[in-house]
């Protein structure tokens, strides 16, 4: 039973089966990540310009010890998971039509986040690492975060970079929310267009949110 | 509409190949005289009688019924499978919607699972080869059984019934920018799935037939969505989504 599941999933159906999923707790990640991230930022309720709601939510998550390695451990897993996916569909895609068409022209249901999902993926899986050596692996931000973080976003090149990379998860999600939706095999023409607008907006918010943080650090705080 | 001096003239790019180890090109033909009436693959006809009685060897193309319903014809024009109409195969194409002076492109499907037999022609066994995975019911084989013998509801006999209208022409996979036929296979499990009679088969077909997708070298969906836009019978890409799930309750309850 689990051999022949194992198969399954292994299947380009399966696969993309595990690949909408995946996107699906990754976009749950995010916003824990947004929501912790804004206590930066003066929010009423929020956070606060000397990052104290941060460095207290640090602590809170550090607080569960050997439990954050785990959800750390669980988090990888799922970025593995779906970054190996999506590699693995997109070099199996590009084989699928070794000679392509002299003339292309498309119908216009594929849209800017469709048809770039490889190259926003790939930016988005080195800006990950970029962004793990910047903050998860330097000493610096354990010692006193929000601290760390201001000093960061203080240098513009760090803050257009992670300003830029906002957008990229934001055309990202532009497809990926949606296209999730009909991978996991969910479509309804009653709820379809209502996914599709949710999708994008979904992805607004979170590139809006993102950007936010650098944009405060650059321009507003100190 | 046409002139009384003459009809359209065309410049036809055509993908030629002499066979399936040739590297093929595109070649241009002109054409003189076009009838706006006629339809796309009569002025195919009309090249090839040029072409035959200058001594030269016609353009291979595939047709049959030539009234959209066999889904033999498979020509991707200007880029589009089956040209720009909505929900029309090439046969049922008419050279009223081009213009006079226009130049046309013609090019065979393109997939690696669909290989260029001859100039325009594909082989698109790999279809067959899906059905014959799982493309059928089992039926008694005694005395013709009665009709309406097995109540089947009505929503459930029309979804049947729209993916039924597949003609399983390759439209789907030459349309995907990844060459995936998942709104083929798709239409073929949901027309039987959604019958009673298909009840049986259910999850043997969706698992089987998804296994021989893959064998045959199709690519993956990732959701463009041109499949459907470009069905030229309106097979929503909602059936994608269908055998996902079908596919998915079939590989929990294997055993
Ligand atoms: S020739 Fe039969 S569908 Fe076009």
């Amino acid at each position: 039973m689990l051999r022949s599941l194992g198969n399954a999933l292994a299947s380009s159906v399966g696969r993309k089966l595990v690949l909408g999923a995946t996107g699906f707790l990754l976009v749950g990640f995010l916003l824990e990540h947004l929501h912790g991230n804004l206590k930066l930022t003066p929010i009423p309720g929020l956070g606060d310009a000397e990052g104290e709601k941060f460095d207290t939510y640090v602590e809170f998550l550090k607080s569960f010890g050997a439990g954050l390695y785990l959800a750390e451990i669980g988090l990888l897993l799922l970025f593995v998971a779906h970054i190996v996916i999506a590699l693995k569909l997109a070099m199996e895609n590009r084989e699928a039509r070794k000679q392509g068409y002299v003339v292309r022209s498309d119908r216009g249901a594929k849209t800017v986040g469709s048809a770039s999902m490889h190259v926003t993926g790939a930016l988005l899986l080195l800006y990950l690492i970029k962004h793990l050596l910047d903050f998860r692996f330097d000493a610096g931000f354990h010692e006193s975060p929000a601290a760390f973080v201001a000093e960061t976003l203080s240098q513009p090149v760090q803050a257009l970079i992670y300003i830029a990379v906002s957008v990229v998860i934001g055309i990202h999600l532009s497809h990926g929310f949606r296209s999730a939706f009909q991978s996991v095999g969910f479509s309804h023409p009653r709820w379809n267009p209502l996914l599709v607008v949710t999708g994008r907006a979904l992805a607004a918010v979170i590139a809006l949110g993102f950007a936010w943080i650098p944009i405060y650090f650059l321009f507003f705080h100190g | 509409m046409s002139d009384e001096s003459s009809g359209m003239h065309l410049t036809l790019e055509i993908w030629r190949q002499d066979d399936a180890d040739d590297r093929g090109r595109m070649e241009t033909y002109h054409l003189d005289d076009v009838s706006p009436d006629m339809s796309f693959l009569e002025m195919l006809d009309v090249l090839n009688e040029q072409l035959i009685s200058g001594g030269r060897e016609p353009v291979a193309f595939d047709h049959d019924c030539r009234e959209g319903i066999c889904g033999a014809c498979s020509l991707v024009i200007d880029g589009k499978a089956h040209g720009a109409d909505a929900e029309t195969t090439v046969c049922q194409l008419h050279m009223r919607r081009f213009k006079d002076g226009d130049t046309i492109h013609v090019e065979p499907w393109r997939a690696n699972a669909f290989p260029v037999v001859r100039d325009l022609v594909v082989d698109r066994s790999a279809f067959d080869r899906i059905i014959a995975r799982g493309g059928y019911v089992s039926v008694g084989t005694g005395s013709a059984p009665d009709a309406n013998a097995i109540p089947v509801p009505k929503d459930r006999a029309e979804s049947s019934f729209e993916a039924a209208a597949c003609i399983g022409c390759g439209a789907c996979v030459a349309a995907c920018p990844n060459a995936s036929a998942m709104l083929f296979v798709a239409a073929k499990i949901a027309h039987l799935s959604h019958l009673p009679q298909g009840a049986p088969e259910r999850d043997r077909r969706v698992l089987a037939m998804v296994d021989q997708m893959d064998r045959e070298g199709f690519g993956n969906c990732t959701n463009h969505f041109e499949c459907g836009a470009a069905c030229p019978k309106g097979i929503e890409v909602e059936t994608i989504a269908r055998m996902n799930r079908e596919f998915l309750s079939a590989a929990l309850r294997e055993r």
